[in-house]
């Protein structure tokens, strides 16, 4: 089964380059057959890639330590979830599931790309077999995962302690969703300037695909930060770490992406402008895939590091980068650009959102690679960390959150500003309230929070104001707005409910930052501690023993205000003796949005014990905010323009059912 | 404003927020980015108390002090010079004698360093990257001790 | 075998994958004007949906259909010149054959080069399931760790596993089994010498105060064992009752049947002890027979208490008397004995001081002490 993987491995490597030469040629010389050849290529090509990661799950799943990496990465007595999850919780894994993504979404295109023009399609399978002949080499040259060991040892080295985690099995895979779902952006754009022609269907097929990758990016995203909220112990849920600054860039591009190719499907405008940020988009995944698994960043996160693999990364990098910036400059003259439009229009909001968030890209690309190129030219060692982010990337958020709000509500080619800023007057007043109110009332807020609230509030309100005017609530009869309301496209729902995700996430960092308490105290079995009005008291440690660690748990009582306990917060250090590691975790109570947060120190000689409690108020909503946006990408998705490409030569019955309501 | 005149004052508005956001990026990277240093590098340069760097090395053998409540005080060594460090909060799981440490903080008024966080090398195979350039640069550092 | 008709399958079915394509029928593709055709009159009806939804207002919804209007007019104008031809030419046969040639070749070319397809899957589960006689030592102990671990009161199972422990160094688990062999199984001379070799190798070859009592509950069942004998000598030898030591062995080489095993070593052991070691017999700072004649008859937690004054006066004596060799590494050699590693490592460190950290006898101490297991630092 473990070879069986390991030659479908090569066998799918084989494929991608035949799926990368021949439809290419094919499109050139207008030969069907050769074209036609693309589709069925790529479809098994990630049939064979599944079976490859089948095996190397089935090696993980039954500890075959006949396999190196199953050997390095994984330990007969760890729980079976964490057997599985250990297939990719390593790089050699890892990199599988990279292209195990890459060739599904590839035969996505090949099966349900029928309606694309032959060429495009041809063009943008081959792209795709190109991105996928580079990572498939890169796995079978530097990070092969069916390395085998003869005679196979009889226990594992235990997969990193930190990585043993339900949050950080899902987020690999929701980031590389998203990572390379952008790579179907990138090979559309490539297609593009390869046929020198922008299809009408192209900015249908781009869309729906950057919010595919942009949903499971902001999941990503929001997981690994959650993550790193409970499982580093710190209490800190961002922490402008170059890993993951290398996941935001791709996402604050693609951001803009999504908005640029709105203004390209309805008005043919931003044509190349789109392109470009299709490229870049893409570009940036392919670094951030470079600077976590090259290992040239210290960094918080433990991943392989290994200079060979850099280099071989740091190669495909400058080919695909270079290459496709190349082909834009040589190509982008023969695109014809797209129609004209007023300053104050949606197209016109959706060009400043662009340059903010491009320009905001632009600043954390430099706050991440700064020290690199540093150290790389001087060898001097700087550290850019939040001071830096909080100069540069705030600025930059705020007015464009400011501006969230009026976008949906102006008309396409020529808005009305009076007209939108009347009918958010509502939305305003309660943004003012809201900073009055934080201001005025709640002990000890700054400006900036109080400023913080009501921005958050008002991105709320403007969502919601979006919703009721679109509907007519307030202009007509509530049961027609209602009966409007029901009918509106989904996309609208879409775009409400990603600004109120923004405007919730806002919120929780806000109040969390602005509002959160802190206290690091060492405590006696016995003692109580006060936090932000919740009274703890310590019970004491007691050793646990569980599948693959023992642990330390101290056990803490919330105690209510009738002086009964009102539940128990457990916080653990622990210990895996297979990699003589020890991790802490942490005890956290989520009360509404707010929680509890405590993580235990070392104990004293004198029986006591450092305690490190935070009270985090509406900390939940950070990432809470981001499963709306998520919500909201997915509900775009569902509408049914998105999903019609061009000839509908068979009816579509998804598309059918749409129509009916 | 012709239409020509439109366009090009949009553009120069785009322009001047590119230039406005460049230089805040600039004058962002002069001011917040800290540096890093070696004990042994302090002896050359000035860093005056208050600005913020970060200090790393390793943990010296016999020098960690647990004082009252979460503060600790140790000594970051790179086996040429070492600096006092204290430090109010928990200590990285990893944090060792011996081990590799970056502390980001201030010096304070009386040479010792204040640091407001910590962290140890994060798994067996991995030492913090700049104590390990550091530390080979100077010839104290062999590859593979264990 | 299985796996290479796997693999021809495979790469049968991936051949395939780009044959017939290459060979099958035309369809008809519709030129690229079509599909932008379609998408704009998608558009139109869109707006008109928008309109009667009321979610724009009529005069831009004029303008907007104009504008796809003009749109629908260009695509008409710039008509592709001319469709595809589909005359397949010589170069495109060229290369659909090289295509359909390079995925077998360079498949097989590239697994052959990377893959070990002799090797057989080996999850863990069947390797310790598959008939013993095909398994690795290392598998045979897993397994019977694994039945051990599910029945713990199998007395056998301990007594099998305790020699192997034993024969791959895992003395402390050595010393588990065979003391749960003990317990379960009962007493045999064989069981509890065993145990004395264990707890004295896992001491670094030390016989321990422990190892002794394994040896002679050993003795007590069977006088003629002679690993307990032996070690008996060793440990004698250890606490410097060389002559002792030697007339115990001699005792044992008389009894010996000519084709023991044991012979050499005691012979081997013998050598070692040699003259010196008889002629410098009457051990000093030793304890007298009357003391160990005492400690036999003692308590467990007595003796220990025994053991460890004598020790202590061991390490005065050298605090004034720091020049004794012999006494240094005694003294060292019972700190590890009582598991106290620090004190040992403590006392390593002034012996190494006393002579000084370049003379001869330092290295011989540090020697010694990693022959313990004692380092000079962590």
């Amino acid at each position: 089964m473990v070879e069986t993987g390991h030659f479908a491995l090569v066998l799918a490597f084989a494929l991608s380059l035949v799926q990368m030469l021949v439809p290419l040629v094919g499109a050139r010389t207008g030969n069907q057959r050769l074209m036609a050849v693309g589709g069925p290529v790529t479809v098994t090509g990630f049939a064979l890639t599944a079976l490859s990661f089948a095996a190397l799950a089935s090696a993980y799943a039954g500890s075959d330590f006949s396999v190196a990496s199953v050997w390095e990465n994984s330990h007969s007595l760890q729980p079976m979830i964490y057997k599985i999850t250990g297939t990719w919780g390593n790089h050699e894994g890892s990199m599988l599931l990279w292209v195990l993504i890459l060739t599904f979404f590839g035969a996505l295109v090949a099966v349900f790309g029928n309606n694309l023009p032959a060429t495009l399609k041809a063009n943008v399978l081959a792209v795709q077999g190109m991105i996928g002949a580079a990572f498939f080499l890169f796995i079978l040259a530097t990070s092969n995962p069916f390395i085998r060991l003869n005679p196979a040892p009889i226990e594992g080295r235990d997969l990193n302690p930190i990585l043993q985690d339900l949050g950080l099995a899902i987020h690999p895979p929701m980031l590389y969703l998203g990572y390379v779902g952008f790579s179907i952006c990138f090979s559309f754009s490539v297609a593009a300037l390869i046929e020198g022609r922008i299809d009408a269907s192209w900015a249908r097929w781009v869309r729906p695909w950057t919010l595919v990758a942009w949903m499971f990016l902001t999941g990503g995203i929001a997981m690994g930060s959650y993550w790193a909220y409970y499982e580093l112990g710190w209490g800190g849920f961002w922490f402008w770490d170059p890993v993951e600054n290398a996941s935001f860039m791709p996402w604050l591009a693609g951001t803009a992406l999504l908005h640029s190719a709105i203004v390209m499907e309805k008005r043919s405008a931003l044509k190349i402008w789109t392109l470009l940020l299709a490229i870049l988009t893409f570009s940036l995944s392919l670094l951030g895939t470079f600077l976590v698994r090259s290992g040239v960043l210290t960094s918080v996160h433990a991943f392989a590091t290994d200079p060979t693999r850099g280099v071989f990364i740091l190669c495909i990098l400058t080919l695909f980068i270079g290459g496709s910036l190349t082909l834009f400059a040589l190509r982008a003259s023969t695109l014809t650009a797209g129609g004209l439009f007023h300053p104050i229009s949606r197209e016109g909001a959706l060009v400043l959102n662009n340059l903010f968030l491009t320009t905001a890209t632009a600043t954390v690309l430099v706050g991440t690679l700064y020290p690199l190129a540093l150290e790389a030219l001087t060898g001097g060692k700087i550290s850019v960390g939040a001071p830096f982010f909080d100069l540069t990337f705030g600025p930059l958020m705020l007015p464009l959150l400011a501006i969230v709000p009026f976008g949906p509500l102006l008309a396409w080619k020529r808005g009305d500003v009076i007209a939108a800023s009347q009918r958010l007057m509502a939305a305003f007043a309660l943004a003012i309230a809201a900073m009055l109110v934080t201001g005025l009332f709640i002990d000890g807020a700054s400006v900036f929070a109080a400023l913080g609230v009501g921005l958050a509030v008002w991105l709320v309100a403007g969502a919601l104001t979006d919703l009721a005017v679109k509907s007519g609530f307030g202009s007509v009869a509530p049961a027609v707005a209602l009966r409007r309301f029901a009918g509106l496209p989904r996309s609208v729902f879409g775009t409400a409910l990603a600004h109120l995700g923004l405007g919730l996430t806002l919120l929780g960092i806000v109040g969390t930052l602005c509002f959160g308490t802190e206290k690091i105290l060492s405590m006696h079995p016995g003692e109580t501690v006060e936090l932000s009005g919740h009274t703890l008291r310590f019970e004491g440690l007691s050793p646990q023993k569980g599948p693959n660690f023992t642990e330390d748990r101290g056990r803490f009582l919330l105690m209510g205000a009738d002086g009964n306990a009102d539940g128990e917060i457990a916080s653990a250090k622990r210990f895996y003796p297979v990699r003589q590691t020890v991790t802490t975790e942490s005890g956290i109570r989520t009360l509404g949005f707010s929680q509890l947060y405590l993580s235990l120190g070392d104990e004293n000689k004198d029986g006591s014990v450092v305690v490190r409690l935070w009270w985090k108020p509406l900390v939940t909503l950070i990432w809470g905010g981001g499963l709306v946006m998520m919500a909201g990408a997915a509900m775009s998705l569902l509408d049914r323009r998105l999903r019609v490409g061009a000839p509908a030569k068979r009816r579509n019955p998804a598309g059918a059912l749409a129509d009916s309501t | 404003m012709t239409r020509k005149q439109k366009r090009l004052s949009v553009i120069l508005a785009g322009l001047a927020f590119l230039a406005a956001a460049t230089g805040l990026t600039f004058y962002a990277l002069g001011q917040k980015a800290s540096y890093f240093y070696m004990p042994a590098d302090l002896a050359t340069a000035s860093v005056p108390p208050g600005q913020r760097i970060r200090l790393g090395g390793l943990v010296e053998k016999g020098t960690i002090v647990r004082g009252q409540g979460a503060t600790v005080a140790f000594s970051v060594t790179d086996k040429q010079k070492s600096v006092k460090v204290t430090y109010t909060g928990i200590l990285p799981d990893l944090f060792r004698e011996e081990q590799g440490v970056i502390t980001e903080g201030t010096f304070g008024p009386d040479g010792v360093f204040v640091a407001d966080s910590v962290l140890a090398k994060h798994d067996e195979r991995y030492m913090p990257k700049e104590v390990a350039d550091g530390l080979k640069a100077k010839g104290v550092w062999q590859e593979s001790t264990n | 075998m299985l796996f290479w008709v796997i693999a021809a399958i495979l790469t049968l079915g991936a051949s395939l994958a780009v044959l017939l394509p290459l060979t099958g029928g035309m369809k008809g593709a519709s030129p690229a004007g079509d599909h932008d055709l379609e998408v704009y009159r998608d558009q139109l009806s869109e707006l008109d949906r928008d309109m009667a939804r009321g979610l724009i207002q009529p005069g831009e919804a004029e303008e907007a259909r104009a504008e796809i209007g003009r749109r629908i007019l260009r695509l008409g104008a710039v008509e592709q010149p001319g469709a595809a031809t589909l005359k397949p030419s010589r170069s495109a046969r060229l290369i659909a054959s090289v295509a359909v040639l390079a995925v077998p070749l360079l498949s097989w070319g590239l697994y052959g080069m990377l893959g070990s397809p002799d090797l057989p899957s080996q999850p863990l589960a069947q390797r310790l399931a598959k008939n013993p006689a095909d398994s690795s030592v290392d598998e045979l102990v897993a397994r019977a760790e694994a039945h051990l671990a599910a029945n713990p009161s199998d007395g056998k199972g301990w007594d099998v596993l305790a020699p192997i422990y034993l024969r791959l160094q895992r003395f402390p688990d050595a010393v588990t089994a065979y003391r749960n062999a003990i317990r379960l199984d009962g007493d045999s001379a064989v069981r509890q010498s065993g145990l004395g070799e264990a707890i004295a190798s896992a001491a670094g070859g030390i016989v321990s105060a422990d190892a002794q009592q394994a040896f002679e509950a050993a003795l007590k069942l069977d006088p003629a064992n002679a690993k307990a004998n032996f070690y008996l000598g060793v440990g004698l030898s250890q606490e410097g009752r060389k002559a002792e030591a030697v007339a115990a062995w001699q005792k044992m080489l008389g009894q010996l049947p000519p084709d023991s095993p044991w012979r050499n070593a005691v012979q081997q052991a013998l050598a070692e002890a040699g003259g010196p070691a008889v002629a410098d017999a009457a051990p000093t700072n030793g304890p007298d027979a009357q003391q160990v004649e005492a400690a036999q008859q003692m308590s467990p937690q007595d003796r220990q208490a025994m053991i460890e004054t004598m020790v202590a006066g061991l390490d005065d004596k050298l605090k004034q008397n720091p020049r004794d060799e012999e006494g240094w590494m005694r003294l060292i050699r019972s700190y590890v004995v009582l598991g106290k590693a620090d004190q040992a490592r403590d006392a390593l460190g002034r012996a190494v001081a006393a002579f000084g950290a370049d003379s001869e006898q330092a290295r011989k101490f540090t020697a010694f002490a990693a022959s313990l297991g004692v380092t000079a630092t962590e």
